[in-house]
């Protein structure tokens, strides 16, 4: 049995007694390094996070699909099994959802990164995180100074429950299955909708006020944050659900004036991201990101400038604007990209 | 709540990558001193994979408590095993399952080796147990053939994929199924499903032998036990909740398993 192969590392972080099984794929060395001198040191390394319950990875396989992928852009890319998911041990909570979704893992995977940066010598991490993996990702990039950029997936900002009543799953179900139900749904959703606009301004009750609050200190203060959103039940677009919560618009607005977050919505994939559409949409809208944020080779001094959150949470120096990149249309089966 | 226990000294996972034609396997030994047995545990497929492996893990760690040696893996082209998915074959990982056999019983070949498979990696391990490696046989929900599991796959992506879906964009499995009859690949769950799969799925069968496990012991002359699995053993088999069921106390299902394979071990003169 061999521990690394030429491309991939099995790697283990064990500090303070703490184990994280991962795998690390190598970033390609090409020409450039050896031509500017520069090494592992100046690299930033991006770190996929586990989505849910799911093992590292990830579903298809997606995030090996990304982490080679960024690899051969230079970028090292680990994934980490966070402590009791996958092959790290550990006792899992009881309810695995209201865990992660109270910011549970955020602790251990800030000071994995530190480990991991000290270790690596990196210059910094940036934290891919999906789905529930959005929610450590943002809580710990709030204690995390070597955090240096986010990559989230089908965020969500609201408590969200896997157990729902019966009653609501057999509805539900009915609405989705039968033209009837489904009509009957959408005179619910547009009551739904009066209702939210006469009530106009104040968060759902279901809102993740912790989370939200976290989003704030760290989109606010400039961190480059590029997030995706795959289209919805009934919400295609980047819009939500008639009658249900714009938390998009909302999180934009939080991140304010010095924020730089990026929205790509890519159609014609699912919540995964897994399928061919999303994996290759992604690949793309990310090295592109990274590129401009975190050069690859030589132009790394730039990179390293983005500030620790600590600085950013100073006096401002830092400019940045919300921004708003073109949607990608991906035409289904091809790798062809097109901007709108 | 979630806590972290220190690496424990009674024993110790070992993943590396086992090469094999080209390629190399993900593995992670639960190494024992002085094992009592191994046991080879092959997986479930694809997708399955994702859903159930927080209970495999726990089964195989379960198992390594009790001096019994184990290794699991990912097959070739999934999980953290290297290849491209869609260029393997029902071939390839058969003969994953037979070099993986070989390799652990080499480690020391008095020790007895179990092959315990879930789902269509039962149908692997019963396939490699018919051709005469291991010493005795688990076999957890096993389907008749690989086309009865990947259909079982398909059929709970296909309501997955609807409940995101439009009424008029809804497609019945029976279309996805003639797309992959009339020659076109199918993404299930980011994996890409070949029509050389799909069917050559029909051809790999359970061996006849081994649709009962007094008949197969007593036709093998080596112990053979097949459990099917209930939705209560979900997420180790389909059905449950995400986020819910993966703390799931299993006690009930490894005791009474353990206490089988304890009983195979006891023939060999283990245990």
């Amino acid at each position: 049995m061999e521990e690394q192969l030429e491309t991939r590392e099995l790697v283990v972080l064990e500090g303070s007694g703490v184990f994280l099984r991962g795998t690390l794929h190598k970033a390609s060395r090409q020409d450039a390094e050896s031509k500017t001198g520069l090494t592992e040191r100046d690299r930033v390394g991006i770190v996929f996070l586990n989505s849910l319950s799911i093992p590292r990875a990830s579903t298809g396989d997606s995030a090996v699909y990304w982490a080679d992928a960024f690899a051969a852009c230079g970028y090292p890319s680990f994934r980490f099994d966070l402590p009791g998911l996958g092959d790290t041990p550990g006792i899992l909570a009881t309810n695995l959802l209201d865990f992660i979704n109270g910011g549970g893992y955020a602790a251990i995977t800030s000071a994995k990164m530190k480990e991991l940066v000290e270790r690596f010598d990196l210059s910094g991490v940036v934290i891919v995180g999906h789905c529930a993996g959005v929610v450590t990702a943002v809580h710990a990039a709030t204690s995390c100074k070597e955090c240096k950029g986010l990559i989230l997936m089908d965020p969500y900002f609201h408590l969200t429950k896997a157990l729902r009543p019966k009653i609501r799953q057999i509805l539900s179900e009915w609405a989705r299955r039968s033209r009837i139900g489904g009509a009957i749904s959408d005179i619910y959703d547009r009551m739904r909708d009066i209702r939210r606009t006469v009530q106009k301004g104040p968060l759902p009750k279901n809102a993740n006020f912790p989370l939200l609050a976290h989003w704030k200190r760290v989109a606010s203060t400039g961190l480059p944050i590029l997030m995706f959103k795959a289209p919805g039940l009934k919400s295609p677009g980047m819009k939500p659900r008639l009658g249900e919560f714009d938390y998009l618009e909302y999180t934009l607005a939080l991140a304010g004036h010095k924020g730089r977050v990026e929205v790509e919505f890519i159609e014609g994939t699912d919540h995964s991201f897994a399928d061919r559409v999303g994996r290759v949409a992604v690949r793309q809208r990310a090295t592109i990101w990274l590129s401009e944020f975190f050069p690859p080779l030589g132009l790394q001094k730039a990179a390293q400038e983005v500030p620790s959150l600590e600085d950013r949470a100073g006096d401002g120096k830092t400019e940045g604007s919300q921004l708003y990149a073109p949607p990608l249309r991906f035409e289904k089966g091809t790798e062809t990209t097109t901007w709108m | 709540m979630l806590s972290q226990p220190h690496l424990d000294k009674r024993f110790s996972e070992r993943a590396g990558y086992f090469p094999i034609s080209g390629e190399h396997l993900y593995t992670v030994l639960h190494e024992v001193e002085d094992p009592v047995g191994r046991v080879l545990l092959v997986g479930p497929f694809a997708s399955e994979r994702h859903k159930s492996y927080i209970p495999w893990v726990r089964w195989a760690r379960y198992l390594a408590d009790r001096q019994i040696e184990v290794l699991r893996y990912d097959y070739r082209g999934i999980g953290e095993s290297t290849g491209v998915f869609e260029q393997m074959t029902f071939d390839d990982w058969m003969e994953d399952v037979r070099e993986l056999s070989n390799w652990l019983r080499k480690r020391s070949p008095d020790v007895p080796l179990v092959l315990h498979g879930l789902e269509l990696g039962a149908l692997l391990a019963g396939r490699t147990f018919n051709d005469g490696v291991g010493d005795a046989l688990l076999l957890w929900s096993p389907p008749l053939n690989a086309n009865q599991a990947l259909r079982r796959t398909l059929l709970r992506w296909v309501g997955l994929e609807q409940i995101f879906q439009c009424p008029d964009e809804r497609k019945p499995a029976s279309q996805h199924i003639r797309q992959l009859e009339m020659g076109d690949n199918l993404d299930v769950e980011g994996y890409c499903w070949s029509p050389d799969l799909w069917r050559s799925s029909f051809a790999i069968e359970m061996p006849e032998s081994i649709v009962d496990g007094d008949i197969a012991t007593a036709v093998y002359k080596r112990p053979v036990e097949i459990v099917t699995l209930g939705r209560e053993a979900s997420p180790l088999v389909k059905g449950g909740s995400v986020g819910y069921d993966e703390a799931k106390d299993f006690t009930w299902l490894f005791d009474a398993n353990f206490g089988w394979i304890a009983s195979a071990l006891a023939v060999y003169g283990g245990h």
